[in-house]
């Protein structure tokens, strides 16, 4: 088998290694990361694991194959549902979220992990670049007991000093009581994952900093391609590349199209 | 006095004059196309457009938006925000009410419920309430907590598609009503769903518990009416017919509109009707759109 892999497969396979047994793991619309993550871990080792995309519940242990979804909206999972909830209900049990995982994806994000979906530029009335709005991450990200922040690219744009909106209220100014201090209930984002590493949050300043870098990847280089001071907790590791098993699942039994490997 | 019960069965020319320039719409999911198709048709103006995806852009195309509520103005992956839509609000030339699926769904709730506002923790701490002026942060008078204050959205009319009604305006839905559809029903003054078939009223009573919504407005028969999007239980999206419009459209936002002017002309202005529609689509498409 062919053990090269893209950015994307590499970031899939850190994600589904931080989805455990117990989690339930919602994945909104234009997140391909995240899908497979969430099926690669649901089919491997979280075989408890509840899947739930937008109002599709699930458990997938028992399946031979679960592809990643045709489109947003595909009704064809619903035969593997368990129960199916609109919009209403969905914003009902906000309550139990707090064991919930969920991913979000930014334009911008700044160095406490606030990101923004909703445009680039100084005034909201002229924007430079509109963005695609904010989907259910305002909310979402609120009341979750933790959150991923998955980028598609990693560069000085993305990363930026200061968000020029913000969607998603990650650690604020900073500070591990940030969002105690606004009114929010949930965990927070816990790492951050792009195309080039890993990065966590200070316990402390809630700053970002670097975990791990992909193999082929050094750290010069990713403090190039972002705007703030990238901080280290200690020596930088390079992050498990994905195992022969892991691609082997990802291809054969999730991503059999291909829309992780964009380049092949 | 009438000795008959109301017929809520219309023609879908009939149920596109219910919709008046500068009113706010919702667009439901399945996306109703027969119907929004003849709102561009007549040349509505100046509509304030609650969701509606992907045809949110097609409307913004031909001239009809003036505002949108929206949460989400993407085209999936790959296509992070529509072409007509970032351009239409880079210009100026319409403006958005900024919130997320969950102000939306409170705003809609406060319409329901004929409330003022309802109280929503999400957006606390954003940009939200700086850049949509209608939300306020407040301090609850019971805990003190700072909330936020969603306020109503209030849809003159919503537009959905479903699976099958009788003609006395019984909705029942194949996989559910989904999405933000039974929301725009409690939410709007009045509403309107195609579906794919008519069914007896016998139907609905052998199993009353599966009508989603009792009593719409008015009903349009309207079968392959959700193409080129999909209709759960019925078929899927048509991948190639809406990969060719947004192909047009981000050709339009980048100066060329030809390519647009000729999807409107060919799938919007010059059919009368779905029927003239769904010939210009053909059949050998549509029917390999199944779902399994």
């Amino acid at each position: 088998m062919d053990t090269s892999y893209s950015p994307f497969e590499i970031m899939s396979v850190v994600l589904a290694r931080e989805l455990t047994n117990d989690d339930t793991v919602l994945v909104g619309t234009a997140m391909p990361m995240a899908e497979a993550a969430q099926r690669l871990a649901g089919l491997t080792h979280a075989p408890n694991m509840e899947i739930v995309n937008s109002p599709i519940r699930m458990n997938v242990s028992h399946l031979k194959q679960f592809p990643m979804p045709a489109y947003f909206g595909d009704r064809r999972p619903m035969r593997w549902a368990e129960s199916y909830w609109d919009k209403g209900h969905r914003f009902d049990d906000v309550r139990a979220w707090k064991r919930y995982v969920f991913f979000i994806g930014g334009i911008q994000v700044d160095r406490f992990g606030n990101t923004n979906l909703i445009g680039i530029g100084s005034n909201y009335n002229k924007l430079k670049f509109r963005g695609p709005g904010s989907v259910g991450t305002t909310t979402i990200s609120a009341h979750v007991g933790r959150y991923y922040i998955v980028l598609n690219s990693h560069n000085e744009r993305t990363f930026v000093e200061r968000c020029d909106f913000i969607s998603t209220f990650g650690w604020g100014e900073g500070g591990a009581d940030a969002r105690k201090c606004v009114g929010l209930p949930g965990g927070g984002p816990k790492l951050c994952v792009t195309p080039l590493c890993v990065m966590d949050f200070d316990e402390e300043t809630k700053h970002m900093r670097l975990v791990s870098v992909h193999p082929g990847v050094t750290e010069a280089e990713v403090q190039a391609k972002t705007s703030f001071p990238v901080l280290r907790k200690g020596p930088v590791p390079t992050t498990a590349p994905p195992s022969e098993e892991e691609l082997r699942v990802l291809r054969t039994r999730i991503d059999m199209a291909g829309q992780l490997r964009p380049t092949a | 006095m009438d000795t008959f019960r109301k017929l809520s069965l219309i023609g879908e020319h009939e149920a596109s004059l219910w919709i008046e320039d500068g009113m706010t719409v919702a667009i439901g999911t399945p996306h109703p196309m027969g119907l929004i198709r003849q709102i561009i048709k007549r040349r509505v103006k100046n509509l304030t457009i609650v969701d509606g995806g992907i045809c949110l852009d097609l409307l913004i195309a031909a001239g009809c938006v003036k505002r949108s509520v929206t949460y989400y103005g993407g085209g999936g992956f790959g296509i992070p925000v529509l072409p007509m839509f970032r351009q239409a609000v880079e210009r100026g030339a319409m403006t958005v009410f900024e919130c997320d699926e969950g102000t939306i769904m409170t705003g809609l709730r406060a319409a329901a419920q004929s409330l003022p506002f309802l109280p929503w923790r999400g957006g606390l701490g954003t940009s939200l309430p700086d850049v949509n002026p209608e939300f306020k942060t407040f301090s609850d008078p019971l805990s003190g907590q700072t909330l936020l204050a969603v306020p109503p959205i209030k849809p003159d009319i919503a537009l959905l598609h479903a699976d099958a009604a009788d003609e006395f305006g019984n909705v029942q839905h194949i996989g559910g009503a989904g999405w933000l559809d039974p929301a725009f029903f409690r939410a709007a003054d009045r509403t309107i769903v195609q579906v794919e078939r008519i069914i007896p009223n016998e139907r609905i009573r052998a199993e009353p518990e599966a009508t989603t919504f009792a009593r719409v407005d008015a009903v349009v028969r309207a079968p392959y009416g959700a193409h080129p999007f999909f209709s759960r239980g019925h078929y899927v999206r048509d991948e190639d017919h809406i990969k060719n419009y947004l192909n047009a459209s981000a050709k339009a936002a980048a100066g060329d509109r030809a390519a647009l002017d000729r999807y409107l002309d060919h799938y919007c202005y010059e059919p009368n009707d779905l029927g003239d529609y769904l010939e210009r689509v053909g059949i050998k498409r549509l029917i390999s759109l199944y779902e399994f």
